[in-house]
């Protein structure tokens, strides 16, 4: 590492004084003169006709400057519930008043006549015939009906035989099977890779289970907000804490028909995101909407409970899964058959139903997902979407497994693990990885191999895999006459990444970091970026920055190379300056001196430019160890240690590396012991902190990270995505700890204390 | 409404205000003085991000209602460094990496100040404890404490 001198370091970040001092300015501290508020009318009712809207009570308040519904949305794109609402908290209309209290009274006035309807909230129910349809009367076939429709479009395909009884006894039997037609299907996906049949055959031991994971909120602490500002000319102002300007900008475009000449996002300071702050609909488009109709700014700001009802989080997950294996421990088989909640829209999460694959060589896969429809909010991306809801059953699955065959789990894990060259089942040729690598890094630094427990205690391991996403950039450098180096973009700093990407300049520019600036941009200044989710922004903004400076020290060298009167290719950039290589007495000028130099030149300026759109990225791993201690009085599960590896390709700033595996570790702990959205027929009935509880400092020991560098090809320095691994192997880490000190699978997360004790009496403890 | 005057002193600034009952601190001190350093996370009281501290107790702001400040001395986030030199809390939260997004930082500096003025050399677990009033959902905890406890340890020098 020591070949590097900014990069691998951990400085301070860029952001550190802003951050400490309150002089960041998030969503809400954005203020401007003559700003209204706006608040959201939702409904009442989780599934119900809406018979009429009547805002004639609310218009008559004082200050209450606007009031618009879907009659407003010019373009007809849904914006607001118009005859049926099928969630509690859905948006009916939005008022803008003077003061936000007044807009809240304001949004309590207004009347909405309701029909009621029947309700549906479990997935499982909801897929029957007997539950009430969110959409349409739309069927979808179950795994068994859709083997069986394939083989019977062969026979009747194949003309040279007749099939004729087969064909019979198949349509018999595929019409025997009702219930496998499913309701309220939102989407689906199926895999296959060899014949899971054959596998489970084939397998000494077949474990079968159904977990179940709930959906959760990513409970970012800035709550969604938005500010926006239409002026007399059409064009629109958005103040936007979010993930994603570009994203933003063409969404509200596109929903709203504004070109996007006329939309200027404004990225704020963000609360954190972990992948829900990238839409439009919850406050942008509402602001947007209040503002050109009342020609004045309009903040839009969501409540902690509006946050709960009408956010869009994780969705929850029902698992069928079996896994056959050997007695000497080889995974022969696995097949999954995933129900994900999907809401009251098409969802998120899905399509990664296949990580349940893991890391392993599983030579038989058969996996069958569906999105279901129920009475919730629509749900989006949360850290490393869908992948901590497998990660849990696969995980959990093979601990079970390891137990009965009697095989120590990181053996097991080891065992079955994919290297460079192995079939990734339904997938490609796995590339070099660090598999191995982290989990033995982490069962030795947690003391797995002498490990010792004493009464109701337990250890757990598990791991989870995530390959970070790419994306398009750009990034600009300008050189100043002081030697200092000012960088240019539009990508949202996420936790850390605009100082990874100012140390990545730093480097390639040889200058000290402190000499190092950035600047974000609005949509109106900035080039593209790509979202910051999916843990894109050091692999492709590090990549983006990479290529800025490098295009920036050719610029230096071309022009030293005419004020030192030589060759570019006799010169070298090192410490901040441009010395000649071969030349008696040695020579040199300062980045500084150059850039007053460039001011004078036909040249211009010293400005360097890179873009980037994508390169394949490597999959990474992280791989974790707890120990924990159950109270049987209380069921109280105590984390008495956790140890979280990951192999991270290259840590740029290892500081904010390990915080990146901290926080996605206590992420996943609270997803398996604490954390859970629930609903009854009136809709979210837990929305707030009280009965949503999320972790205190006071809930968790200290997390020990453990970096493990095994470099990316095309990663900036060797450098993979950090920022989602780290909450894929939690659930199962924590389920299979709980497991090993009472002895009975908990397979409903999350593990509350009375689960425990229930599942202490059914041991007979 | 009818508005109430209240007088605050914030950070050693007299403030004379006509202010609704029904406002909250927080809402006063970010809309009305302008000072948006404290931050509302849940309103409710249960996050801690709008901590501030009054007569040196950690206060959240968003529960107190601004009439039942009148007369207080206030504390923020904007008031901790001096004369341009950050308070210990300050730098070891900048040099431990005690924050992700931010966002919960001001509410954990303050609410930690409160602590060690009163409690200056707590173990960990004690720490960890007193801290149980404020969300953080980035860090997991692990660098605030390590922040907190290197600040501690730099108050104790100072
Ligand atoms: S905003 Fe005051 S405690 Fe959360
Ligand atoms: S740093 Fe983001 S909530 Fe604490």
């Amino acid at each position: 590492m020591s070949e590097y001198s900014v990069v691998g370091k951990s400085v301070p970040r860029v952001d550190a004084l802003d951050k400490v001092t309150g002089a960041a300015q998030y969503g809400a501290d954005v203020h401007r003169p003559g700003m209204l508020y706006g608040k959201i009318v939702r409904s009442k009712h989780p599934h119900a006709y809406i018979r009429g809207i009547d805002t004639s009570e609310a218009e008559k308040l004082p200050g209450v400057r606007a009031i618009v519904t879907q009659a407003d949305v010019k373009t007809g794109r849904s914006v607001f519930a118009t005859d049926k609402v099928l969630y509690v908290g859905e948006p009916i209309a939005a008022v803008a008043a003077t003061d936000p209290d007044i807009a809240e009274e304001a949004a309590e006035l207004v009347k909405i006549d309701y029909e009621e309807l029947p309700v549906v909230q479990d997935v499982l129910e909801a897929i029957k015939p007997s539950t009430p349809r969110l959409h349409n009367d739309d069927t979808k076939d179950g795994p068994a009906r859709r083997v069986i429709k394939a083989r019977l479009k062969k026979l009747s395909d194949d003309e040279s035989q007749d099939h004729s009884a087969e064909i019979e006894e198949l349509t018999a039997k595929f019409e025997s099977l009702e219930d496998e037609v499913y309701y309220n299907i939102s989407a689906e996906t199926h895999t296959e890779a060899g014949d899971v049949e054959k596998g489970f055959a084939e397998s000494d031991i077949v474990v079968e289970d159904t977990y179940v994971v709930p959906r959760v909120h990513q409970t970012y602490m800035e709550p969604h907000v938005s500010i926006a500002e239409a002026d007399s000319s059409g064009k629109v102002t958005v103040w936007a804490s979010t993930q994603g300007p570009f994203a933003i900008r063409s969404g509200v475009a596109g929903t709203l028909g504004i070109p996007l000449t006329q939309i200027n996002v404004i990225p704020t300071t963000m609360g954190g995101g972990f992948g829900g702050r990238f839409g439009v609909a919850l406050t942008h488009v509402p602001a947007v909407l209040l503002s050109q109709k009342t020609g004045r700014p309009v903040r839009v700001q969501m409540t902690r409970e509006e946050e709960f009802v009408d956010g869009r989080p994780a969705p929850g997950c029902v698992i069928k899964l079996k896994t056959g294996a050997t007695n000497d421990g080889r995974i022969l088989a696995r097949q999954a058959l995933a129900f994900w909640d999907s809401g009251s829209v098409s969802g998120a999460s899905i399509g990664s139903t296949i990580r349940v694959r893991g890391v392993y060589k599983i030579p038989n896969l058969k996996v069958d997902a569906y999105g279901v429809y129920t009475n919730k909010s629509g749900t989006t991306a949360y850290r490393a979407p869908g992948t901590p809801q497998v990660a849990y059953a696969g995980e959990s699955q093979l601990d079970e497994i390891a137990r009965k065959i009697g095989m120590d789990g990181v053996e097991f894990r080891l065992k079955n693990m994919r290297e460079e060259g192995d079939q990734i089942p339904a997938g490609a040729k796995e590339p070099k990885v660090g598999y191995k690598e982290t989990l033995k890094a982490v069962a030795d630094a947690a003391g797995w191999w002498n490990r010792e427990k004493g009464p109701n205690q337990g250890w757990g391991v598990a791991i989870g895999d995530w390959t970070n996403g790419c994306g398009p950039g750009g990034i600009y450098i300008s050189v100043h006459e002081d030697g200092s180096v000012r960088i240019f973009h539009g990508s949202i700093d996420i936790t850390g990444t605009d100082t990874a990407i100012a140390q990545i300049v730093a480097e390639v520019l040889t200058v000290p970091y402190e000499q190092v600036t950035i600047t974000r941009g609005d949509t109106d200044s900035a080039p593209y970026a790509t979202g910051s989710g999916g843990s894109v922004v050091t692999f492709t903004m590090g990549n983006t920055a990479k290529l800025a400076a490098e295009d920036t020290c050719q610029r230096i060298l071309a022009l030293a190379a005419e004020r030192l009167n030589t060759s570019a290719d006799n010169l070298e950039l090192k410490d901040g300056k441009v010395s000649v290589l071969v030349q008696d007495p040695p020579r040199s000028i300062s980045l500084g001196e150059l850039a007053a130099y460039s001011l004078s030149t036909t040249g211009g300026p010293i400005v360097g430019k890179g873009s980037f759109a994508r390169k394949p990225s490597t999959p990474a791993l992280a791989a974790q160890i707890a120990k924990v201690e159950v109270d049987p009085e209380t069921g109280n599960v105590r984390v008495l240690k956790m140890v979280s590896s990951q192999d991270v390709g290259f840590a740029i700033n290892p500081m904010a590396v390990e915080g990146q595996i901290e926080g996605g570790t206590v992420q996943g702990y609270a997803w398996a012991m604490m954390e859970e959205m629930q609903y009854d027929e009136k809709g979210n009935v837990n929305p707030g902190f009280v009965d949503y509880r999320v972790p205190t400092s006071a809930d968790l020991p200290t997390v020990q990270s453990v970096i493990v560098e095994v470099p990316a090809p095309n990663g900036p320095f060797g450098a993979k995505g950090v920022g989602e691994p780290p909450i894929t192997p939690t659930l199962a880490t924590m389920a299979n700890a709980v497991v090993d000190a009472i002895g009975v699978r908990i397979t409903e997360l999350p593990i509350k204390p009375e689960k425990v004790i229930d599942a202490l009496k059914q041991n007979g403890k | 409404m009818n508005k109430h005057p209240v007088s605050l002193t914030v950070n050693g600034d007299q403030y004379d205000l006509l202010i609704e009952p029904r406002k909250t601190l927080l809402a006063t001190l970010r809309d009305t003085i302008g000072l948006t350093g404290s931050k509302e996370g849940c309103s409710t009281g249960d996050c801690g991000a709008c901590t501030v501290i009054i007569d040196g107790k950690a206060i959240t702001s968003c529960l107190m209602l601004a009439v039942s400040a009148n007369g207080k001395e206030i504390t923020t986030i904007e008031g901790l460094s001096s004369n341009g030199h950050l308070h210990p809390l300050q730098q070891g939260f900048i040099e431990k990496g005690g924050y992700q997004c931010g966002f919960c930082t001001p509410g954990f500096i303050m609410a930690s100040k409160a602590y060690l003025d009163e409690i200056p050399n707590p173990t960990e677990a004690e720490l960890r404890h007193a801290l149980g009033g404020n969300i953080c959902r980035c860090t997991g905890y692990t660098k605030i404490i390590e922040a907190v406890m290197s600040a501690a340890e730099a108050m104790r020098n100072a």
